[in-house]
This record gives structure tokens, sequence and C-alpha cells, in this order.
């Protein structure tokens, strides 16, 4: 198709931040880029982590204890809520995208997003707890 | 009654900087806020560039943001509006031409890419009569026939502004397009036409772009529903793709 080629800016995609007329479906939309972001910035940061594996337990177990403070576990419960709402909101997505419960997709959003904040609570408290 | 209104509307000319200018107007309280834009241009600046026809919502000629939200402003009452400032832009994802007034080329061009000619099945009949298209009608007439584009989609233009693909990747065919492309499929059974329809939809710029924000959907004034549309053409591309994938 030979179409005609409009000028327009190339940082126009800053008007998703335009939250005056965010809806459920442009909040879900946000969520699963921010949350995306996130959990590919945390894949980097853990293979690096890893590589301390390499250099044996006098480099692994002072970081361990380190990574036992209240603020890294209060980073994990961050995690759990990054995994539970992408992935959740992306199985909606995936539902939608098939057909599923398209007319519901509102409802199918508040549901998991419902059910990911009860499974946040239980896992926070077990990070913290356990 | 009256109402005084206060618009802050967005100023622009290419090459010059964007501004957003104050207009306070006196509409009657019935008014929309196309009366008031109406209002400015004629008393305050004649200069004021803004896009308009039927005033009642069937042309979509008129579509602009109000407060953020994508809206025809024909049929948006001022008085939802009181005590407030209504901020009025042009709609997003197209190049502006000046102030309101965007550049709606592209947009036309997709809808075409899809034959988009569309006849309710209740236009073929009259008090359970079958009619033709050109019954009533001298020859002249006749000849143009069929006119018939009549459906829902005013092509306002509206979801496409509304959508977060749209922001990123003016190619996308959008979801006006793709929802003509889904309406031009339900009325055909002719298999080649089905397949070129779907082989149109299965673009790299077609349905698969779709982000599923549901924006589309939302601001659209006419319930065409076009994210429900792309779905629906997913559904169909998949299950075609299997069908294809077992014959082999």
């Amino acid at each position: 198709m030979n179409l005609y080629r409009p000028e327009l800016s190339r940082f126009r995609f800053l008007r998703w931040f335009d939250f005056r007329t965010w809806r459920l479906g442009m909040l879900a939309y946000i969520l699963n880029r921010v949350t995306a972001l996130g959990l590919v910035l945390y894949l980097y940061i853990h293979l690096v982590v890893l590589t301390m594996l390499a250099a044996g337990p006098k480099s692994w177990d002072p970081f361990v204890a380190i990574v036992r403070s209240p603020f890294f576990l209060a980073l994990d419960v961050i995690l759990l809520a990054g995994l539970l709402i992408h992935g959740l909101n992306g199985l909606r997505v995936a539902l939608t995208g098939f057909g599923c419960g398209v007319r519901a997709q509102k409802p199918l959003f508040v549901a998991l997003m419902l059910f990911a904040a009860i499974a946040l609570l239980i896992g926070a408290i077990k990070i913290f707890t356990g | 009654m009256s109402l005084n209104v206060t618009l802050k509307i967005l100023r622009s000319r290419p090459h010059q900087a964007q501004r957003y200018e104050t207009f306070n107007v006196n509409v009657p309280d019935a008014a929309n806020v196309l009366d008031a834009i109406e209002q400015a241009w004629a008393q305050h600046d004649r200069d004021l560039m803004f896009r308009h026809a039927c005033h009642h919502a069937s042309c979509g000629t008129c579509a602009v943001r109000i407060n953020g939200a994508e809206k025809l402003p024909c049929i948006a009452p001022v008085r939802e509006y009181i005590g407030l400032e209504i901020k009025i832009e042009p709609l997003k994802n197209f190049p502006i031409v000046g102030d309101l007034v965007v550049d709606v080329a592209s947009f036309f061009q997709k809808q075409e890419a899809s034959d988009f000619t569309i006849t309710r099945p209740t236009e073929n009949e009259l008090d359970g009569r079958p009619i033709a298209h050109t019954d009533g009608l001298d020859s002249e007439s006749a000849a143009i026939v069929p006119f018939n584009r009549f459906e829902n989609c005013i092509e306002c233009g509206i979801c496409l502004s509304a959508c977060p693909t749209m922001a990123a990747d003016h190619k996308f065919f959008g979801p006006a397009a793709l929802a003509a492309v889904k309406r031009q499929l339900d009325k055909t059974t002719d298999a080649n036409e089905r397949a070129k329809l779907l082989q149109l939809a299965d673009d790299e710029q077609g349905v698969w772009r779709c982000h599923s924000a549901w924006e589309c959907t939302e601001a659209c004034p006419q319930n065409v529903f076009p994210a429900e549309s792309i779905m629906a053409l997913r559904q169909e591309i998949t299950a075609q793709r299997f069908k294809n994938f077992f014959r082999r």
C-alpha cells in the first residue's frame, strides 16, 4: 500500500504518559510496559549477581547476608508485584487477543489484578516471615 | 439563560511555536463546545482554524480533544464543563495543518485499502419488501450508486488519536481501517475476497501491531467497537492458519 506519510514528531509516544485520559485499558497498557522494563532490568542484574558464584563462597556468602536485609526483601516484594501484574495482564491480553472475553476485558483486568493483590499480600508475608 | 465559558485553545501554524490562547465567550446553556468555538471565531479571532459541518455527530469532521479526551465538540455540552476551563487541542497522531485542523489524508487512504463500501441488510429492503439501490432514482442518480458508505463509523479519526500504537508507529493501519476490514469480511462470502481481506489484516502493520489498550473502543463516539473487531480478525486469522497447517 502506498500510503501518505505524515510528518510527525518522533517523540509523540510521550503522549502515552498523558494520564489525564487514562482509562482502564490504557492503565493496563502502561502497567505492562513499565513492569516489562523492570523485569528486563532485573534479569540483567540477576545475571551479573550470579557471576559472584564463580568466585566461590567467600564472595557469595556475604552477599546472601546482605540480600536478607529488610530493604532487599522489600525489593523482592516489588519484583513479585511486577511478575504478577505483567504475567496476569499478559494472560488477559493473550485471551482477548484470541477472542476470549473480549467484551469482558475490563472486569477481567480488575479480577486478575485483585487476584494479583491477594497473591502479593500472601507472598509479601512469606518473604518477610519465611 | 446563557453561560460564560472560558476556552483555552492550542494555536499553531507551520514553523511557528505552539501556544495556548484563552477566549471568554457567552453561549446559551444548551450550547455545545463547537458553538463556543464558533463564538470565539466570530467574536474574537477570525484566524482561528477549526473544521465542522453537520453539528450533529454524523460527519465526524469536528473531532478534537477536549480537556485531553478525544470528543466530537458538536455533541459535547458546555454545561458539563461549568466552572472548568475548556482546553481544546487538535487530534493526536495527525500532522497539524493549523490550530484545530489536522491532515487526515493518511486516515482516508487506510480506509480505502479495505474497499470499504458497506450496505446494511436493512438498506436492501423497505417494509419487508426487497428494494434495489436504484429504486426511485433517475438514471443520473442511479449511475452513482452504490453510494452506500453507511455504517456506524463516521470516520472522525478519534480512534487513531486515542490509539497508543498509532503514537509510536504511524504506519499501523489503525483501528478504523481494521474495523472496516472486519465489517467487509462479515459482508462477503466470496472466498477470494475473504482471503484478500484477511491477508490485509495479517499484514505486519495490521492486527498484530495492536497492543490491546482498548482506547479506540473507549473513545469511539459511535460505538463501532474497533478493538473488538481487531480481536475478531485475529481469531479468524489464527483459525485460518490452523486450518492451513492441518491441510498440508
